[in-house]
């Protein structure tokens, strides 16, 4: 019974089925289940399989954004009820987003920030053209694990390098992650300007934040 | 009674006063007589026949223009300087109306009025003597009947040698002459019928010129050939990015573009003769960034947000500034920028599809890397780009092509299912182009092998379009964001008009990759609208059109000037609405009669 239960939650993210998602979730509630279990064992295995499916071509950014939305309707009912319960999992982590100054380009970056936030992460997203040093003070202020910059022009690019050495100059190179991405980036140029990680796509992102936090070990 | 001037054959009676100008009453009349060297009496193109009527007699020189034209002085006067006494019946020759040019030969063309910023009037200047020692140019401006000639600096010297040098026995002359009576050169002897002028299109990819005789309008010679910039970088942001605080690139980008055109100057010289010396006038068409990197502006404005150039109008240019190989006396014209994503090109669109007067709604739309809008209503015209990406010019595609030798350029689904392809040259294909990509994929479509979500339904997860060549999912990926983007710039720009996409009377397809496209396959896939009745028409190098239109009237260039003023511009990035347009338009739906891609979802679920 409870098996086919996550699987029609896991199906509701799949389909991109926002209501159906929040009705499943309501019902468990309802019926006791525990949120974090609705979620672990219901909802993130749909969200992980849509990841597969984007992988092997099978999804585009319209079914992505579709199981984003489930994503968000099943987590809207269940996070209160996680947040009452002690044995609350503290969740994926902490992640700063924007697009670098200079660059107007969002929709990438929306993309990963939903991909992310369905994924379990914790997402503050400054939007467009945001100052470099609204990055700091945002991921300061929040506490946040992860620093993700987005730039979608050569020109701009050079944001996320100088991102790297305002953290340095500050000293707190160390206290972020920092994790880029956008057309023109390349893994070669994450390690050039030593940033931490850089992803693809959402889908890449998601897969770069997890192994970047459990590397250190957070 | 006020006396009448009648016009042969058709009969028109205009009535007139004594002593009007003849030129003066047929120009009340929006009769287009050639007034060349405005009524000065000293070109003489506005020679009319005289059937009856009485005339004051006629001077030497009016005879002597006459003769040169193998006219009879007795029948022929110019109408600039003949006062009506009486009655007059007179015949207008074809020759003496203002020639007219035929601008955009594919689509519906219109024709213009020859009207040059450059003309040529040979003249004999007045010689000095000891009795009237004035110096040579004053000679020439009374010649010219001009006392208010302005010299234009650097041409003091050209002329000074050639003033003189002419001969006692022909002291005949050619001033060139531009706008404002500005002398631009002195030319020995009558060379008024070699006058010409390049119209350019400087393309990120290609360039193309036409050589144009001046004096009628004709192209006499055309070249094309390939941007030399392209060694630093395909797309025009790479260019930018190279030349962004570096100022050695910054030079090396513009050397590169002026060593392409001045190629092309050289190719004219070799088929058509017309000697480099011999071109006055040239307008360059091409968008912000090219225009910027061919002046040697700074393009770092166009490197980051909020996205700047330098200028939209710029004046007419001394030739030997621009480092053009043309007459260094001549001027260099750029067909006005409308916004930094939308320039001189699309201006120039607009000049040669005459889109302001066009009947209706009309889109005129520039397919490239960056797609080009232009919506016209009869609440005026909105401009957008849309960044669509290298796809449709075969690049960001693994099996992608451009329109070379070797790419298929048409694909067709045959009634069993096979698909057969047309490559460009016949020869084997190495890779396919955009109008064979939007082919392709309609076939696809048809034969139900490909969802229109875009997901490939065959089991080996490619779309075969020869036994070597195949399209992966990840190039159909790339084909739907290509598509998206302009889908997306177009509803948006219907939207801010509250326009349906079946209220629009004509959708006008610029651009290479447009010529080749099958509207029917394009319609297939969404990218353009399916409307009835030829509604969707392809009208080619609008931008090379467009600059021949620039450079053959001066009006056109008035009017081109206001475009940056008057034509809104809808920025799409920063719309909130933009994001989910482009993702609801990433499917491959037809735009349905009636609605838009979207409306068509939302009825099926």
């Amino acid at each position: 019974m409870m098996i086919d239960l996550f699987s029609a939650m896991a199906k509701s993210v799949i389909d991109g089925d926002p209501n159906t998602a929040a009705d499943l979730a309501r019902s468990a509630l309802a019926d006791g289940l525990a949120a974090a279990e609705a979620i672990e064992k219901g909802f993130i295995p749909g969200i992980r399989e849509v990841g597969t499916l984007w992988e092997s071509g099978e999804y585009f950014l319209p079914e992505l954004i579709a199981s984003a939305e489930a994503m968000k309707a099943a987590m809207a009912v269940l996070r209160p009820a996680l947040e009452k319960s002690d044995s609350a999992s503290k969740g994926a982590g902490k992640i700063v987003i924007g697009t670098v100054e200079g660059d107007i380009h969002d929709i990438g970056k929306n993309l990963v920030s939903a991909m992310l936030t369905a994924n379990g992460f914790e997402v503050i997203d400054l939007g467009a053209n945001v100052k470099l040093i609204d990055f700091i003070e945002a991921a300061k202020a929040s506490g946040a694990d992860i620093i993700c910059l987005s730039a979608l022009l050569t020109t701009t690019m050079l944001g996320q390098r100088r991102l790297v050495d305002l953290l340095v100059e500050h000293g707190l190179r160390n206290r972020f992650i920092v994790l880029v991405g956008g057309a023109p980036t390349s893994r070669e140029w994450a390690e050039e300007i030593g940033a931490d990680g850089y992803a693809e796509n959402a889908n890449g992102a998601v897969r770069e934040a997890f192994a970047l936090m459990s590397k250190a070990g957070k | 009674m006020s006396p009448y001037v009648s016009i042969f054959p058709s009969g028109r009676r205009l009535t007139a006063d004594f002593g009007d100008l003849l030129s003066d009453i047929l120009a009340k009349e929006d009769i287009p007589l050639n007034l060349y060297c405005g009524r000065r009496g000293v070109c003489g193109k506005c020679f009319v026949e005289i059937l009856s009527g009485d005339l004051p007699p006629s001077d030497e020189r009016d005879q002597a223009l006459a003769r040169a034209k193998n006219l009879d002085p007795s029948r022929h006067r110019l109408a600039c300087r003949l006062p009506v006494r009486g009655d007059l019946s007179i015949r207008i020759p074809e020759q003496a109306l203002i020639p007219k040019a035929r601008i955009l030969s594919r689509g519906t063309g219109k024709e213009i009025f020859l009207d040059p910023t450059v003309r040529k009037i040979a003249v004999r200047p007045s010689r000095p003597d000891l009795h009237s020692p004035h110096a040579l140019l004053e000679g020439l401006k009374t010649g010219l009947g001009l006392p208010g000639l302005r010299l234009a600096p650097e041409t003091l010297f050209s002329a000074a040698a050639v003033l003189s040098e002419a001969p006692e026995k022909d002291p005949m002359v050619t001033a060139v002459l531009g706008v404002g009576d500005e002398l631009r050169g002195v030319e020995r002897g009558d060379t008024t019928s070699r006058l010409f002028g390049l119209a350019i299109d400087l393309g990120t990819t290609t360039l193309a010129a036409d050589l144009v005789d001046l004096g009628t309008g004709t192209v006499i010679g055309n070249a094309a050939g390939l941007n030399g910039q392209s060694s630093f970088g395909a797309d025009v942001v790479s260019r930018i990015s190279a030349a962004f605080k570096d100022p050695a690139q910054a030079v090396a980008l513009r050397n590169a573009v002026l060593a392409s055109i001045n190629g092309l100057i050289s190719d004219l010289r070799r088929t058509t003769g017309v000697e480099p010396g011999e071109i006055y006038e040239t307008v360059v068409a091409g968008n912000t960034a090219m225009n910027h990197f061919f002046l040697g502006l700074p393009v770092d404005g166009l490197a980051v947000a909020p996205f700047v150039g330098v200028f939209s109008v710029a004046p007419p240019l001394p030739a030997d500034r621009t480092g053009l190989r043309v007459n260094p006396l001549g001027r260099i014209y750029l067909s006005p920028n409308l916004q930094s994503f939308v320039g001189g090109d699309i201006t120039a669109g607009v000049v040669a599809t005459d889109l302001p007067s066009r009947l209706g709604n009309v889109l005129f739309l520039d397919l490239g890397t960056n797609g080009e809008l232009v919506l016209k209503t009869d609440r005026g015209m909105t401009s957008t780009s849309t960044a669509a990406g290298p796809a449709f010019e075969g690049m960001s595609v693994s099996c992608g092509l451009s329109a070379q030798t070797g790419a298929v350029d048409k694909a067709v689904l045959l009634e069993d299912g096979t698909i057969d392809v047309e490559t460009i040259g016949g020869g084997p294909a190495r890779g396919v182009c955009g109008s064979g990509l939007v082919d392709v994929i309609a076939a696809y479509l048809r034969r139900g092998d490909l969802s229109a979500d875009g997901r490939i339904l065959r089991p080996d997860k490619r779309l075969p379009v020869t036994p070597d060549v195949s399209l992966t999912s990840q190039d159909v990926r790339e084909i739907q964001l290509a598509s998206a983007a302009v889908k997306a710039g177009m509803r948006m720009l219907l939207e801010s008009a509250h326009l349906g996409v079946e209220e629009l009377d004509e959708v006008l397809v610029a651009g290479a990759f447009g010529a080749y496209l099958n509207v029917d396959n394009a319609a297939a896939i969404g990218l353009l609208p399916r409307l009835p009745g030829g509604r969707v028409k392809f009208v080619g190098n609008t931008s090379l059109e467009g600059a021949r239109a620039l450079l053959l009237s001066g009006r056109e260039r008035l009017r081109a000037e206001s475009f940056p003023r008057i034509i809104r511009h809808l920025p799409l990035a920063q719309d909130k609405a933009f994001q989910q347009i482009f993702v609801e338009e990433l499917s491959f739906r037809e735009w349905p009669a009636g609605g838009t891609p979207a409306a068509a979802k939302q009825e099926e679920s």
